[in-house]
C-alpha cells in the first residue's frame, strides 16, 4: 500500500469526527454566549498560570499566604503606596486594588485566589466524578442489590442540600485524621463479598443480602464484645483546612454524578452494539470502558462544566460563613467574609470601603458565569440528541 | 391505582430514606471525639460541666454498634443536645427560630415560582428572540452570582446607599411594641400576618420593608432553576400535536398558551420545586447572616463556628436533620401533588 492510498484511507476513517468538529465549531460560532463563556475561562487560566508574573509572591515559600503591609485595621484605598520596607524590596510600590483589613492586599489575593477556585473547581469535580463513575457503573452496569444498595445510599446524600452536609462534614473532619483503614477494608467486604461470590454461585440475590447481614451481625458481636473494638489497620492522615473543604465538597458532590451515570448506562445497554460485543465475549471491563462509556459521557461532560462553577461558589460560601480556607489564605469568598464589618463602617458614605467587598466578589461572579455559560452552551452544542435542532 | 393507594405507598418509600438520612448523621458524629459528642445528649447547661460523666452514663467509648441504640433513643425522644450558640436544647431552639425564616421563605417561594413560570413561558413563547435573551441572560446572572455578596451589594445600595429597605427582621419601635409593650399576640409568629390580625397595620408594613430585599437575595439566586425548566418544557409542549389541533381550530394565542401549552408544560416544573427547597434552606443561611436575621440559618451560620471558636456540634447535627427532614416531606409532597394533577403517575 503506497502513500497516497493510505492518507485517503486515513482521511475517509477520520472523515465523520472532522464534519462533527467543524459542526461543533460553527455552532460555537453562531453562539455569542458561549463565546463569552470561553473567553472568561481563558482568562481565568492565564490569571491563574501567570500569577508569579502578575503578583510575584512575597514569601516564596507560602505564595498561597496574602502579604501584609502592616497590620493596620483600616482598609486602604486602590493604589495606596506599599509602606513596609521588606514588601517594597520584593518588588510591590503599590495595592492596585487597595487593602483589606489588616491590611492584606486585594489584588495579590485576587489573582492567587483564582488558583485557589481551579483547584477546588477541579479537583472536587475529578474525585466527585471518579467516584460516581465507579458507583455508577458498578449500579447501572449489574443492577439488582448491588443497584438496589448503592441507589438508596445516593437518595440519603441527595436528601440533604450540599451547603449544609458539606458544612457539617467540614466541622466533623479533624485535622489529623486516624482512620481504621482496615475496620473499614473488612466492614466493606462483609458486606459485598456475599453479593459477588453470590452470582457465581447463583445463590440469588436476597440471599446473598441475607448472607451479608449475618456475616455483619456477626462482626458486629464478634468485634465489640468479643476482642473488644481492637484497631486492625489504623492510618493517619493529616489535612489543612482546604483539603477538609475538597473532601467535604467531593463526599456530597458524587451522587449525582452516580445518578447520571447510571442512568446513561441503562439507556445505553440496551442497545444492540451491547449485546453484539456479549456476543463476542468481551470483558465486563471492556464493554464499560470502550463501549458503553463514550455514548453515555457528553451529559457527564456537560454536568461537570456547570458543576465547577457551583462548587467554587459553595467553597466561597463555607470560606464566607468561616469555616473554609484559614484567614490570609488566598481565597475569594474568605476575602468577602472579612469585607463584611466595612460595609457598616462608612455609614456617611458606604461606598467609601467600596473596594474590600466589590471588587473579590466580581472575581467570583465573573467565574461562575463563565463556567455557567460554558455548560449551558455545551448543552446545546455537544448533546447529541439536540445539536441538530 | 387510586389516589390514597398511591399516596400510602410512596409514604411507605419515605421509610428507608429517613433511616438512611439517621444512619448518615450518625456516621457524622462518630468523626467527632467522645467529649463533641457527648454535647449531643446534654439537656442542660449545668451538665456541660461534667461531661466525663456523659460520657460514661451513654456509653461514648464503646464501639459504634452500642452507642447507635443510646443516640436513636435519645433523638426520638427529641434530645437533640444543647446547643451554646442558641443558648438552648437543639429543639428548642429551632423552634423559637423558626418563624422568622418561615416568613422569609413564605414570601420568597411564591414569587420565585410564579415570577420563574411567567419568564420561562414569555421566554419559550417568544423563542430566539430578544424577550428570550433577555429573560436567559438574567437568569444565568442571577444563578452566578455568589448570594452573599448579592447581599451585601443590596445593603451597601439600597440600605447604606438610599436608605429604603433596612436589614434585619424588624426596626426598634417594633421590636419594643412586640417584646416590651405586653400587648402584642402571637397568633402565627408572623410578623406581617400577625400584624394585622394585631390591629397594628404598621408593624406589617414594617416587617414587609424589612422583608424586601432578603427576598430579593432569595428571588434572585433560585429563579434560574424554575425559568429553564418551565422554558424547556414549554417549548416541548408547543412543539405538540394538540397545539396544532389548537391553532387549526382557530382558537387565539393566549388561549392557546394558557389553556393548553401551559397546563401540560406546568407539570416538570412542579418536580423541580422541590428542589427548590434545598436551594431556600441552603439560602437562609447565608442571607440570614449577610442580614442579620435571627433565624434558624443563621443560627447554623453561627454554629459552624463564624466566630472561630468550638463549633456547636449538636446545633449542626440538628439543623442538618431538619433540612434533611424538610427536603424529604418536600418531595413527598411534590410527587403526591404531581399524581393528583397528572393522573397518568398514578398507574405507573
Amino acid at each position: 500500500m503506497d502513500v497516497r492510498t493510505r492518507l485517503r484511507d486515513f482521511k475517509a476513517s477520520i472523515g465523520p469526527a472532522w464534519s462533527e468538529l467543524k459542526f461543533t465549531l460553527r455552532r460555537i460560532r453562531k453562539s455569542p454566549l458561549s463565546i463569552v463563556g470561553i473567553v472568561i475561562v481563558m482568562v481565568y487560566v492565564i490569571i491563574a498560570i501567570s500569577a508569579p508574573l502578575l503578583a510575584p509572591a512575597v514569601d516564596p515559600r507560602d505564595p498561597y499566604a496574602i502579604f501584609h503591609d502592616g497590620y493596620g485595621p483600616i482598609p486602604r484605598p486602590p493604589g495606596s503606596p506599599v509602606l513596609d520596607s521588606y514588601v517594597i524590596g520584593r518588588g510591590w510600590m503599590a495595592h492596585y486594588f487597595g487593602t483589606a483589613e489588616g491590611q492584606l492586599d486585594i489584588y495579590y489575593g485576587c489573582i492567587w485566589g483564582t488558583r485557589t477556585a481551579f483547584r477546588i473547581g477541579v479537583l472536587v469535580v475529578v474525585i466527585s466524578l471518579l467516584i460516581g463513575l465507579l458507583t455508577g457503573c458498578l449500579s447501572g452496569f449489574y443492577g439488582g442489590i448491588i443497584d438496589e444498595i448503592l441507589m438508596r445510599f445516593t437518595d440519603v446524600i441527595l436528601a440533604f442540600p450540599g451547603l449544609i452536609l458539606a458544612m457539617a462534614l467540614v466541622i466533623a473532619l479533624p485535622l489529623s485524621w486516624s482512620i481504621d483503614i482496615g475496620f473499614l477494608i473488612l466492614v466493606i467486604l462483609i458486606l459485598f463479598a456475599p453479593i459477588l461470590i453470590g452470582r457465581f454461585l447463583k445463590i440469588g440475590n436476597i440471599r446473598a443480602f441475607m448472607l451479608s447481614l449475618l456475616g455483619l451481625a456477626t462482626f458486629a458481636i464478634l468485634y465489640g464484645w468479643v476482642l473488644g473494638n481492637p484497631l486492625i489497620y489504623p492510618w493517619t492522615l493529616n489535612l489543612t483546612n482546604l483539603d477538609k473543604v475538597l473532601i467535604a465538597l467531593a463526599l456530597v458532590g458524587w451522587p449525582s454524578y452516580a445518578r447520571v451515570i447510571r442512568g446513561e448506562i441503562l439507556r445505553v445497554r440496551q442497545e444492540d452494539y451491547i449485546e453484539a460485543s456479549k456476543a463476542v465475549g468481551c470483558s465486563d471491563f471492556r464493554i464499560i470502558t470502550r463501549h458503553v462509556l463514550p455514548n453515555s459521557i457528553y451529559p457527564i461532560v456537560i454536568m461537570a462544566s456547570l458543576d465547577i462553577g457551583s462548587i467554587v461558589l459553595t467553597a466561597a460560601a463555607l470560606s464566607f460563613l468561616g469555616i473554609g480556607a484559614p484567614v490570609g489564605f488566598a481565597d475569594w469568598g474568605q476575602m468577602i467574609s472579612f469585607a463584611r464589618n466595612w460595609i457598616w463602617a462608612g455609614i456617611e458614605n458606604p461606598w467609601k470601603y467600596w473596594y474590600t467587598f466589590t471588587i473579590p466578589g466580581l472575581f467570583i461572579f465573573i467565574f461562575v458565569l463563565g463556567w455557567n455559560l460554558l455548560g449551558d452552551a455545551f448543552r446545546d452544542i455537544l448533546d447529541p440528541t439536540l445539536r441538530r435542532k | 391505582m387510586g389516589l390514597a393507594q398511591f399516596i400510602i405507598r410512596r409514604i411507605l418509600l419515605v421509610i428507608p430514606t429517613l433511616l438512611g438520612v439517621i444512619l448518615l448523621i450518625f456516621a457524622v458524629t462518630q468523626l467527632f471525639t467522645p467529649e463533641q459528642r457527648a454535647t449531643l445528649y446534654i439537656t442542660s447547661e449545668k451538665q456541660m460541666t461534667d461531661i466525663e460523666s456523659v460520657i460514661r452514663q451513654y456509653h461514648l467509648r464503646d464501639p459504634v454498634f452500642n452507642q447507635f441504640v443510646g443516640w436513636i433513643s435519645q433523638v426520638l425522644q427529641g434530645n437533640l443536645g444543647f446547643s451554646k450558640t442558641g443558648n438552648g436544647p437543639v429543639l428548642d431552639v429551632m423552634l423559637r427560630k423558626l418563624p422568622a425564616t418561615f416568613e422569609l421563605v413564605v414570601w420568597s417561594i411564591p414569587i420565585t415560582v410564579l415570577l420563574g413560570i411567567y419568564l420561562g413561558v414569555n421566554s419559550a413563547v417568544n423563542r430566539d428572540r430578544a424577550a428570550d435573551h433577555v429573560t436567559r441572560t438574567i437568569s444565568i446572572i442571577g444563578w452566578s452570582l455568589p448570594s452573599f455578596w448579592l447581599g451585601i451589594m443590596l445593603i451597601a445600595i439600597f440600605y447604606a446607599g438610599l436608605g429604603w429597605f433596612p436589614p434585619e427582621r424588624m426596626s426598634i419601635p417594633t421590636f419594643n411594641y412586640v417584646y416590651l409593650s405586653g400587648e402584642w399576640h402571637h397568633y402565627t409568629g408572623l410578623l406581617t400576618i400577625d400584624g394585622l390580625l394585631n390591629g397594628q397595620p404598621w408593624i406589617t408594613v414594617d416587617a414587609l420593608r424589612h422583608l424586601v430585599l432578603p427576598t430579593i437575595t432569595l428571588v434572585t439566586i433560585q429563579i434560574a432553576l424554575i425559568v429553564r425548566v418551565m422554558r424547556s418544557s414549554m417549548l416541548e409542549a408547543l412543539g405538540k400535536g394538540y397545539i396544532t389541533a389548537a391553532k387549526a381550530k382557530g382558537l387565539s394565542k393566549g388561549e392557546i398558551i394558557n389553556k393548553h401549552a401551559r397546563r401540560n408544560a406546568l407539570i416538570p416544573t412542579m418536580t423541580v420545586a422541590g428542589l427548590l427547597t434545598a436551594g431556600m434552606l441552603t439560602g437562609v443561611i447565608i442571607t440570614e447572616t449577610v442580614f442579620n436575621i435571627d433565624g434558624i440559618g443563621r443560627w447554623a451560620a453561627a454554629a459552624a463556628g463564624g466566630g472561630g471558636t468550638v463549633p456547636d456540634v449538636p446545633a449542626i447535627l440538628g439543623f442538618s436533620l431538619f433540612a434533611g427532614i424538610v427536603y424529604i416531606v418536600a418531595n413527598l409532597v411534590v410527587d403526591i401533588l404531581y399524581a393528583y394533577v397528572d393522573p397518568r403517575i398514578r398507574l405507573v
